[in-house]
């Protein structure tokens, strides 16, 4: 009889070759593969899958579906463009990276469960991922599993002194184990503030939805704006997914303000907005930075003309490191670089610290990130030094990834305009002149 | 804040789910179940008007979506719930609400993350120079404005109430379906094709699907989660005017309706996002005070 092979088992990444010979298995074959299989199942139950030659498993909880899905391509797109610029340049410790992706659907109660199971059964290392709405009401949670959460999405300023190391990278135990190479809330929402005061408009309404991010960003806003001496009038927050906005907007609008912000999905956004023109209400749109996309140009039309977002930089010190390497056809949102830095930091985390598990990975973001050391913009220039044993500093493409102690970054926001039917880019608010918002222990 | 102006929103916000609400409840008195997938007949009304609009005229597009909500509610009924007519209320429901699951996932399969929008334009007439009744903050009268798509719905909602009420109190069909809500039994004593009646009122509830679900894209947008993100407001309307009378889901929807937009207005501001939660506190209210619901009818087992 000819035996055939086929794989037997798959647990934590091994896999077993035995000979499909259903008459002659003999005993001594039959104790090796028993044996071999328990060591690896052994080894992945006592938690050594992560650092054990093989692949390194990064996970990322995404917004496949859901309210946010619109952003997720570009993220999508930029996380393989460096997993695969990672792999090209050797991949950190010589082993390859993989990458697993499972949806959330920005929910909370999802987001738990598939944290779990990344962490659990993929036996990723850090992750990739987690909005403010999932971050938030999951923060003890996170701190549970003890694995670093590297997320180019969370703008909540509920988060500015959560996260990090704390400025000691050894010490685990005062960690946050939550690092984001996106700018906060509290820094854009300043840029949106300062822009408003710059106009002349001040008094404003507020107006935002009832989740996490919607709120957090009004709070940013509203926070900025009155401590440079605006005031909001009215602030009215909405039930997302409501058939008709016109109650809010009747609301709002029955009180003085020249100009009025908007923080919502962007779904819930298009309705708003659309009833807003039917109201003939007028007065100066501020949009919070997801709506600065073309589907709401394109639905409300012509009375969304000079409404303005003031949206994180895409413009870190290697933007073109990243641009040259991204070649999807989903379009670049502000947070597509964010998830280009968060990927090649943790990787660069991995190659300084010579293993490839969730403590190490959290002891060594911040060293490769801030402070001295050469400086860096993509794996392949980080991965050369290090084994050059210099310290290395990470430049990113959408800010300089300096971490803060609480895991923060700080960068340029840029105002997009509505002109002519689309967004234009009307102006750069620099990374200093937003630093003054941001006191160095608040953030 | 003016009084007439917000009653005009509750009116229009009234009028979406009471089309949608007549099917719901109308399923309840005759088939004697809740059915929680109804939220995702408004969806395939949705989509399939959408997709109808893309070569047709609107209005046309809106006859065959709601033809085409009345062919998914039927086939549905015959795939689903007519097997199980005979296990009882709660089987059923539970049969809808795995059923719903199934249609939204389904649905975001075939048609992929992201919303559509119906390319549609809308006119304001604003009716200015009104005296205002200032009572406190509430200005009882004051200036308001109607656009045309709110007119369209309005019309489209008074349209389907008349051809209800002359359906239920002039045809055949109608009559049968009213002696069938009231006892089946009977009704089948008397000769009626009960399952005939059941048909029926799939495919009439089917066809109001189909129209709010256009009516709900056109105002907001086609998404799986179009019919979804209503069918609470749609089953506390028809549950508030007493389970099983359309007359009581229409007079339900309007309450809840201006409920939602009135507690908007007015409450205080930190607590506008629960106008919501504000139309289900009104929903307990009236049934512990009047567990029957507006039109008396009692709850059964479901």
């Amino acid at each position: 009889m000819v035996g055939r092979w086929y794989l037997s088992q798959k647990s934590n990444g091994y896999s077993v070759m035995v000979p499909r010979n259903t008459n002659t298995v003999d005993r001594r074959t039959f104790l090796k593969l028993t044996g071999g299989s328990g060591l690896a199942a052994t080894a992945g139950c006592i938690g050594l899958g992560g650092d054990s030659g093989g692949p390194i498993v990064l996970g990322q909880p995404a917004a496949l579906t859901g309210q946010w899905d619109f952003l997720q391509p570009g993220v999508s797109a930029a996380t393989d463009a460096a997993i695969e610029s990672i792999n090209d340049a050797g991949g950190p410790l010589d082993r390859e990276v993989e990458l697993q992706r499972r949806d959330t659907a920005v929910s909370p109660q999802e987001a738990r469960t598939v944290v779990t199971q990344l962490v659990e059964n993929d036996d990723a290392v850090a992750l990739l991922g987690l909005f403010s709405s999932e971050l938030n009401p999951l923060f003890d949670f996170i701190q549970e599993q003890e694995t670093p959460v590297v997320t180019p999405w969370p703008g909540s300023n509920f988060l500015d002194t959560r996260g990090g190391d704390k400025g000691s990278p050894d010490d685990l135990s005062d960690d946050g184990w939550i690092w984001r190479t996106v700018i906060s809330d509290t820094v854009h929402t300043a840029g949106a503030a300062l822009r408003a005061l710059d106009q002349d408009h001040e008094t404003v309404g507020v107006i935002n939805g009832n989740t996490e991010g919607a709120r957090s960003w009004a709070d940013g806003f509203i926070n900025a704006y009155e401590a440079n001496g605006g005031t909001v009038t009215e602030r009215v927050e909405v039930s997302q997914g409501s058939s008709s906005y016109q109650s809010a907007l009747d609301r709002l609008f029955g009180n003085d303000f020249s100009a009025f912000a908007v923080s919502l999905p962007l779904e819930d956004a298009i309705t708003l907005m659309s009833d807003w023109a039917d109201g003939n209400y007028g007065r100066q749109p501020i949009l919070s930075d997801p709506l600065a996309q073309q589907d709401l140009v394109d639905q409300v039309g012509d009375p969304l003309n000079g409404a303005w977002a003031a949206s994180p930089g895409e413009s870190g010190p290697n933007y073109s490191a990243f641009e040259s390497a991204y070649e999807a056809d989903a379009e670049i949102n502000a947070w597509t670089p964010p998830a280009w830095d968060a990927t090649v930091v943790t990787a660069l985390a991995i190659e300084r610290a010579g293993e490839a598990t969730p403590d190490a990975i959290e002891q060594n973001l911040g060293p490769v990130s801030r402070g001295g050391g050469t400086e860096v913009a993509t794996f392949q220039e980080g991965k050369e030094a290090l084994n050059n044993d210099e310290e290395i500093n990470y430049q990113g493409a959408a800010t300089d990834v300096s971490f803060t102690n609480f895991g923060n970054v700080v960068g340029s926001v840029v105002i997009n305009e509505v002109q002519d039917g689309g967004f234009t880019q009307v102006e750069t608010i620099s990374a200093g002149e937003l630093r003054e918002f941001v006191p160095e222990g608040e953030y | 804040m003016g009084l007439v102006q917000n009653v005009v929103f509750g009116l229009v916000q009234g009028s979406y789910i009471a089309i949608a609400a007549i099917g719901f409840t109308m399923i309840y008195g005759i088939v004697n179940m809740i059915n929680f997938a109804y939220g995702e007949y408004l969806t395939i009304g949705a989509f399939v008007g959408i997709l109808a609009a893309g070569v047709l005229p609107l209005p046309v597009a809106a006859l065959v979506a709601m033809v085409g909500g009345g062919i998914a509610s039927i086939v549905l009924a015959k795939l689903f719930f007519t097997p199980i007519n005979e296990t009882g209320p709660v089987p059923m429901l539970l049969t809808s609400i795995g059923l719903g699951l199934v249609l939204r996932n389904v649905i975001r399969l075939g048609a992929g993350r992201g919303a559509r929008y119906y390319d549609t334009q809308s006119a304001t007439y604003e009716f200015t120079g009104i005296p205002e009744l200032p009572v406190g903050s509430v200005d009882l009268l004051g200036n308001f404005f109607v656009t045309s798509r709110m007119l369209v719905v309005v019309a489209c909602a008074v349209a389907v109430f008349v051809i209800l009420h002359a359906l239920l109190t002039r045809t055949d069909v109608g009559i049968a379906m009213r002696a069938m809500s009231d006892s089946e039994d009977l009704a089948r004593v008397r000769g009626i094709d009960t399952q005939m009646i059941r048909n029926s009122v799939w495919i009439l509830a089917g066809v109001l699907a189909g129209l709010a679900g256009v009516l709900l894209g056109i105002q907001t947008n086609v998404s799986v989660t179009t019919g979804f993100s209503q069918i609470l407001q749609i089953l506390a309307a028809a549950i508030l005017g007493g389970a099983g009378s359309p007359y009581g889901a229409i007079a339900g929807s309007y309450v809840i309706g201006l409920v939602v937009a009135l507690s908007t207005a007015f409450l205080p501001p930190d607590m506008t996002g629960l106008s919501s939660a504000v139309a289900f506190l009104v929903l307990i209210v009236v049934l512990l005070v009047k567990p029957s619901g507006i039109a008396g009818q009692e709850v059964r087992e479901a």
